[in-house]
């Protein structure tokens, strides 16, 4: 006797479910739902459970009580937060023993950055993310448990679904492009950041500043979901300083010149001049520099699958514009990802991802790494520009006066770098880049337990730069108009075959081997050219007539190969040893350094699968609790000259003829650093794991590090020989906090805090050299690194104040410790005096000290997830602490040369007696604000606390929704760095003018500012 | 399927050090190599030249622009100015070109070219490292005169340096880098040719007239003017036209710009840095064009040598001075170097006219008599491009007068070939106020650049000015 049982399975929005197996347990009787969800199964009469199972969702069994059963499936979200990625493999994250942090995509996707990096910062404890200004696609500071180089990177390995990414900015034109753009973060599934030696040690020479593995999306057996995510917005610079207004410039330049002795108001004057309008003319710079981007992106991905063969397809487009003028970012990316079984022991798969990036600025925004002395930077010229002259002349046409902004009625030969608005209108500065990231597979499970696996995967990363520089003002006026194509092709291969054994003994043992082979080739071509000297103004291209013309070209290959193997043994999940051994062989390493052999050994112990823990009455309290520790050694090499090892001379040419130079000091012991990482950790639940605790202490011990050991310069060596010398440390602690908080029908409540205390300090230099300094853009030496220190100390001259006498500031000698008065008014001879009146040497770079660190000691996040209903909010507030920048920019708007002043002129010394912090103005005075040396007066602490992101969504109904065939829809609005707590008084304390640089961190220069961003958007799925 | 060969990769595009010597083409390639270093922008490419220069009074600033010398101009560079850290490891990189090159020929590269070609660019290396040397005491070092070059000159490095190490040197005398610089310009001397084939190598590369041209410079900054004579009258005739009798055919050109003008191979100029317009050109912020003419980061002094009524609205030299309304101010411009990008102007080392203003100031100076000899050379060059003037013995009453206008010619003669600070800092002189900024005396402190930053902290051994 049989019956017949029918219904209709649907997901949580009510959408059927189409393909979700309905099985009888125990037994072959089985049916799928067809495309509206529906199923009919006939089963025996004594039947009493029905089984349904639908991938991505959570099984469940039920009672047959009548002939209709309908049913409800969750979508299931904990199966893959259940899996780490940990390299070459996943492991399930109750036998983790590294340190690993799992994010998934969803909690990067749908923000207004560029690459899923810049996204990153508070998620996770140990990783320090700061975006260091305001300019589209610049890469952020990216940093996991300290900075871990000197003179190599300390940006972390980025794997790509299986293969190492190129990373930084590739862009060789103004606009930056950060090469981790080319992925859209909605195609990310996870990001797995690797961070001790258990978990990174399997990438050998190349994990020492710890790994970060990007997974992205695959389809997943079932009809086809389309989804569809879309948001623009709109950004606006903030916190930009206050400047004088043309009517208090003119004034204060006025009274500069007359301190100085020189006014005369026929000759030697700044006077204000009336406009078209009449009135005087009273520019505000910023106008011209700053604007209100508007962005958008649209993301469409496609993902579905047969028993037999999975897909995930997508398509995204984004325009986005920043909040410099011209600073554009566009992306057009496709993803096609396809997995096939051929037979139940063999597999194939492969990804496609193709991107095309336009980083598009006009001029310099004198905000990249090396641009912040940049004249044509753009961040710098809206602050130092007088307001007093416009960047139109009153006839029409651009106000100019030589290759500098004209000065109008100002009687002075300068009052303003180049008019910027001619290069907004008729430069370019344009990167465009083209990737492609693919891979496939084929995998062979000969027997259930081995699985082999061998994927080749390549990266073509293309970039491509167009830039023309006007000749009528700015960088291209001397050589009447320029014009650059570059071109620079970067090509990794690599190939990788594992073979993986997982076998469970007697249900107690259960062992888990990993043996692999790697192959890396990485080859970089590029060429240049340059024309100038345009024969007819009129144009503006490349190919136009020009009368110069020159070119360069550049080549460098290298070659990584490799042997891995990974052991894990855990018995009855109490006990968990961990031990991988990886060789790499690199070729820019020695001839007798060309091996190295990276290792570590990890240890868990899951207290609460013991007896006595479960039965005892800790067991109430813990759910869980595991004591983890690893140790191991790991390397990098990332920034090592391809040709490191050997001496080179190199041909030139003088006079047209052929030169041969010595070019290249080599040093034939060149090798990996060496960063031998401990990791101890607790791992702890309470309430049935509903709130989770993580505690770690870690050290990184790094050892033979790469420095480019500064010679003196009278040896006339041409460069500083890269050599294995140095040694430095990161240690800290990390917390992290999960809690489920609230669950409820209605609302719930989700929380994450991490917490990360870092101390970095260098031990060693070399046996002579303990202490190097670093400049900005090659300017300006604002940090020091001393053994004893960290990296990149503020290192300024101390100042004692402005005489309330005299308006003088006093200086304090770094060597004698006495006071020094500076008068920008005396002759040359007499401008440095004691206290007491006699002539003083002067105070020169000699007289900087270390003011304090530059790297944070402190920083985390507080991420919050609530929803009431079908409103969900979320918040990530970002934090860092315990640190100092130098604020040059501020040293920049109060120098007494042309250039314009921040308000803060205004509190100037005039009379004596008066108690205040500004000096005197003197025409020409670069002294006494900082210009010349930087000053303790510019040094300001950089702690702070962000909103970073804050989002709010309201999830339309299903039963509106079901009517339009629509599975969910979501709308949002959000807002990106809408609150800044801090007493740094720059632009943004994430500020960084010298980029990732590891020794001249926390100086900001004349950068732009950071932007606030608010956006809105959709999300769909049908 | 591990691949030996990309394991240990072979540059494409540089010679490995040990063949750097393998063949004759490699070897005259680094002799060229030497001069290119010497024509660095840091250099004799041009700043060397600027800051020699602007340190005097005959410039104005007009960009205040701390990367272009604003601070050599009004004495305000530390000790890690970009121009004192700069010059400094240009000169010193020239200087170890020189003794690689000196080091590779005595270890097998005389035998790739032969003992004949071997000894002439050995001869060059000394050359091109004592010009390098006497570069660098003319602004790290007190003049000789103070302590008789018992003052600390410059560390003196006559080994070639390759790989990483301790390099901890400390200074010599200013007398022992002197002496260095007589000795190898004494042998280059020697062994130099006495001229090549054609005008341009005459002109780029150094012959035996060039080693002597230099050491007349040398001598006349020890002041030890008896040399300067004994060196000049080498390659200066008796009497007037004065030219040089043996090797190159030394002399004044009728026009003076004919000497800044293309193909700036005249026999005046003795040796120059060429610039070829389409290979390798000194770019902008390093070019005299663009200091002084194009981008225009100073304009000449109205106070300075150009203010002076002897020297004649007439004189052709006044040709070589631009005029340009900067500021709504008329303006005038030193124009010697007046072709705009790219600055295709070759930059004179050292050329004849020098040669005889210093041999008639050393006449002078030695025998503290109004020289007829003297006065020839100095007419010899004030006639060149002013016909109308004609100095004689009544012109100066005494010998310091006549030596005073020797001082004059020069400033007329050389402005904006970066000897005027030389000139003044070799007597003893301050360096005198303009613009806004003071006069500089001769004991102060400014009168000569700090020595490096980087110098300072990786030679344990250097001592700051």
């Amino acid at each position: 006797q049989q019956k017949t049982i029918t219904g209709k399975i649907t997901e949580k929005g009510g959408l059927p479910l189409p393909g979700v197996s309905v099985t009888v347990p125990g037994t072959r009787i089985a049916t799928q739902t067809n495309e509206d969800g529906v199923y009919s199964i006939t089963v025996p009469n004594n039947t009493t459970l029905l089984a349904f199972r639908f991938l991505g969702y959570v099984s469940k069994t039920l009672t047959i009580t009548s002939g209709t059963i309908n049913v409800t499936l969750e979508e299931d979200t904990s199966t893959l937060s259940d899996v780490v990625v940990t390299g070459y493999g996943t492991v399930k994250k109750s036998d983790l023993v590294g340190s690993v942090v799992s994010i998934r995509g969803n909690q990067i996707a749908n923000r207004p950055v560029q690459s899923f990096d810049q996204a990153l910062g508070g998620k996770a404890a140990g990783v320090q993310i700061s975006i260091p200004n305001g300019v589209l696609n610049n890469p952020p500071v990216f940093r996991i448990r300290g900075t871990n180089s000197i003179s190599l990177s300390s940006y972390p390995l980025i794997i790509v679904d299986g293969v190492a990414s190129f990373t930084g900015d590739v862009s060789g034109s103004n606009a930056a492009g950060n090469a981790l753009s080319s992925i859209n973060p909605q195609d990310i599934e996870t990001i797995d950041i690797l961070k001790d030696a258990a978990a990174t040690a399997i990438y050998g020479s190349r994990a020492a500043n710890g790994v970060v593995v990007i997974t992205t999306k695959r389809g997943r057996t079932g009809k086809a979901t389309v989804t569809y995510d879309g948001w623009t917005g709109i950004a606006n610079v903030q916190r930009l300083p206050d400047m004088m207004d043309a009517y208090q410039y003119t004034d204060m330049k006025n009274e500069g010149l007359r301190n100085a002795g020189t006014f005369n108001a026929a000759t030697n004057a700044y006077a204000l001049t009336n406009g078209p309008d009449g009135n005087p003319i009273n520019t505000n710079w910023y106008d011209y520099a700053y604007r209100q981007g508007v962005s958008y992106s649209s993301s469409l991905s496609v993902s579905g699958g047969s028993e037999s063969t999975n897909y995930y397809m997508s398509l995204n487009y984004t325009n986005q514009q920043g909040i410099i003028v011209k600073n554009d970012y566009k992306r057009l990316g496709v993803l096609f990802n396809i997995d096939h079984k051929i037979s139940k022991t063999l597999s194939v798969g492969a990804k496609l991802q193709y991107a095309n990036e336009d980083n598009l600025a006009v001029i310099s925004s004198g905000s990249l790494d090396g641009q912040a002395f940049s004249t044509a930077g753009l961040g710098r010229v809206a602050l130092v520009n007088s307001p007093n002259v416009s960047p139109y002349s009153n006839a029409g046409g651009y106000n100019l006066s030589g290759n500098n902004l004209g000065i109008m009625n100002n009687k002075v030969s300068q009052v303003g770098f180049y008019n910027p608005v001619v290069q907004i209108d008729l430069d370019r500065s344009y990167n465009y880049l083209n990737r492609v990231q693919s891979n496939a597979f084929v995998q062979y499970r000969p027997i259930p337990m081995v699985t082999l696996r061998s994927v080749y995967g390549i990266d073509y990363l293309y970039s491509t730069n167009d830039t023309f520089a006007n000749p009528v003002n700015g960088d291209g006026f001397a050589a009447l108009g320029s014009a650059g194509m570059s071109y620079s092709q970067n090509k990794r291969s690599v190939w990788t075959t594992t073979a993986q054994a997982d076998k469970t003994f007697n249900n107690d043992h259960t062992f888990s081997l990993l043996l692999g082979t790697e192959q890396q080739t990485t080859v970089n071509t590029s060429f240049g050219a340059g024309r100038s000297g345009l024969s007819d103004l009129a144009f503006n291209d490349f190919t136009a007539g020009y009368t110069q013309f020159s070119n360069t070209g550049g080549f460098g290959e290298n070659y990584l190969v490799s042997f891995f193997g990974r052991l894990n043994y855990d018995y009855k999940k109490k006990y968990i040893v961990n031990g991988t051994l990886r060789q790499d062989e690199y070729s820019a390493f020695g001839p007798d350094k060309k091996a190295g052999t990276f290792y570590s050994f990890g240890l868990g112990y899951e207290l609460a699968q013991e007896d006595f823990w479960k039965n005892g009455k800790i067991g109430k309290v813990f759910s869980s609790f595991k004591l983890r520790g690893s140790y191991g050694e790991v390397g990098n090499f990332a920034g090592l000259g391809n040709l490191a090892p050997n001496s080179y001379y190199s041909p030139g040419l003088f006079g047209g003829a052929p030169t041969l130079n010595f070019s290249q000091a080599g040093n034939s012991e060149i090798g990996w650093e060496t960063s031998k990482k401990l990791d101890v950790g607790v791992n702890f639940g309470i309430l049935k794991d509903r709130i989770t605790f993580e505690l770690a202490y870690y050290k990184n011990d790094i050892d033979g590090l790469i420095y480019n050991v500064p010679q003196a310069p009278s040896a006339g060596l041409p460069n500083s020989p890269q050599t294995n010398i140095g040694s430095m440390y990161n240690k800290g602690y990390e917390f992290t906090a999960n809690a489920q908080a609230i669950t409820t029908k209605n609302f719930s409540w989700s929380s994450s805090f991490n917490f990360t205390y870092n101390k970095n300090v260098i031990e060693s230099l070399t046996p002579t050299i303990t202490q190097f300094t670093s400049t900005t853009s090659g300017l300006e030496t604002a940090n020091i690194s001393r053994v004893g220190t960290s990296l990149g100390m503020i290192y300024v001259v101390t100042t004692a104040g402005v005489d309330p006498a005299t308006g003088r500031r006093i200086y304090v000698s770094g060597s004698t410790g006495r006071k020094m008065l500076y008068d920008h008014a005396s002759p040359v001879a007499s401008r440095w005096k004691y206290e007491d009146g006699s002539i003083a040497p002067g105070i020169t770079s000699q007289d900087q000290q270390i003011y304090g660190n530059s790297q944070p000691k402190f920083y985390g996040g507080f991420n919050n997830n609530f929803k009431y209903k079908n409103i969900d909010l979320s918040l990530t507030i970002t934090y860092q602490a315990g640190f100092y920048i130098y604020n040059g920019t501020q040293a920049s708007i109060m120098d007494q040369r042309f250039w314009n002043n921040s308000v803060d002129i205004l509190n100037r010394w005039t009379t004596p007696g008066q108690i205040t912090s500004v000096p005197r103005v003197v025409a020409g005075d670069n002294m006494s604000n900082g210009s010349a040396v930087p000053l303790d007066i510019n040094v300001y602490k950089g702690d702070f606390i962000k909103l970073r992101d804050i989002s709010i969504g309201y999830t339309v109904p299903g039963s509106f929704l079901t009517k339009m065939k629509i599975a969910s829809a979501r709308v949002f609005v959000s807002g990106q760095n809408l609150l800044i707590l801090t007493k740094y008084n720059g632009t943004d304390p994430e500020v960084s003018s010298n980029g990732g640089s590891n020794g001249s961190q926390g100086v900001e220069r004349n950068s732009v500012a950071s932007a606030r961003v608010f956006t809105a958007g959709l999300n769909f799925k049908f | 399927c591990r691949k030996e060969s990309k394991l240990n990769p072979e540059s494409v595009n540089a010679v490995s050090f040990e063949f750097s010597f393998s063949t004759p083409d490699r070897v005259k390639a680094q002799v060229l190599g030497m001069y290119s270093g010497l024509k660095a922008g840091d250099f004799y490419g041009g700043r060397y030249i600027v800051y020699n220069e602007v340190r005097a009074d005959n410039y104005i600033n007009l960009t205040t622009n701390a990367v272009t010398a604003y601070q050599v101009w009004n004495f305000t560079t530390s000790n890690n100015a970009q121009e004192v850290t700069g010059l400094w490891g240009a000169a010193y990189s020239v200087i170890n070109r020189c003794n690689l090159f000196i080091d590779g020929m005595a270890a097998g590269g005389a035998a790739t070219v032969g003992p004949a070609l071997a000894a002439n660019y050995v001869a060059e290396a000394k050359l091109v490292r004592a010009i390098s040397y006497y570069s660098l005491l003319q602004l790290y070092a007190r003049p000789y005169w103070d302590g008789n070059g018992s003052k600390p000159g410059v560390p003196l490095r006559l080994k070639g340096n390759s790989v990483a190490g301790n390099y901890d040197l400390a200074r010599n005398t200013v007398g022992e880098v002197y002496a260095q610089i007589i000795k190898d310009l004494n042998e280059a001397e020697t062994a130099l040719p006495l001229n090549y084939t054609t005008a341009y190598d005459n002109t780029i590369r150094g012959h035996r007239n060039t080693a002597i041209a230099f050491k007349t410079r040398v001598y006349l900054s020890m002041q030890r003017y008896a040399d300067v004579i004994t060196e000049a009258n080498k390659i200066v005739s008796a009497a007037a036209p004065f030219t040089a009798t043996s090797g190159v055919a030394n002399a004044l050109q009728a026009n003076v710009a004919n000497v800044f003008k293309t193909p700036y191979t005249t026999t005046e100029s003795i040796m120059s840095s060429p610039m070829n317009a389409t290979t390798d050109v000194v770019g902008g912020q390093t070019a005299l064009g663009s200091y002084f003419f194009s981008v225009r980061e100073f304009k000449l002094n109205d106070a300075g040598i150009i203010a002076d009524a002897g020297w004649k609205a007439t004189d052709t030299r006044r040709t070589l001075i631009g005029t340009a309304t900067i500021s709504g101010v008329p303006s005038k411009l030193m124009g010697k170097f007046a072709t705009p990008s790219p600055y295709i102007d070759y930059v004179p080392i050292i050329r004849y006219a020098e040669v005889l203003l210093s041999l008639g100031e050393a006449i002078t100076r030695s025998t503290n008599t109004v020289d007829a000899r003297a006065i020839s050379l100095l007419n010899a060059v004030r006639q060149r491009s002013d016909a109308t003037t004609t100095f004689t013995a009544v012109d100066f009453p005494t010998s310091a007068d006549l030596a005073t206008a020797f001082l004059k010619e020069r400033n007329i003669e050389l402005l904006g070939e970066g000897l005027r600070s030389p000139d003044l800092l070799r007597l003893g002189l301050d360096l005198p106020a303009k613009g806004t900024v003071s006069s500089v005396p001769s004991t102060d402190r400014r009168y000569i650049f700090p020595i490096s930053q980087t110098e300072l902290l990786y030679n344990k051994l250097m001592t700051d000015n």
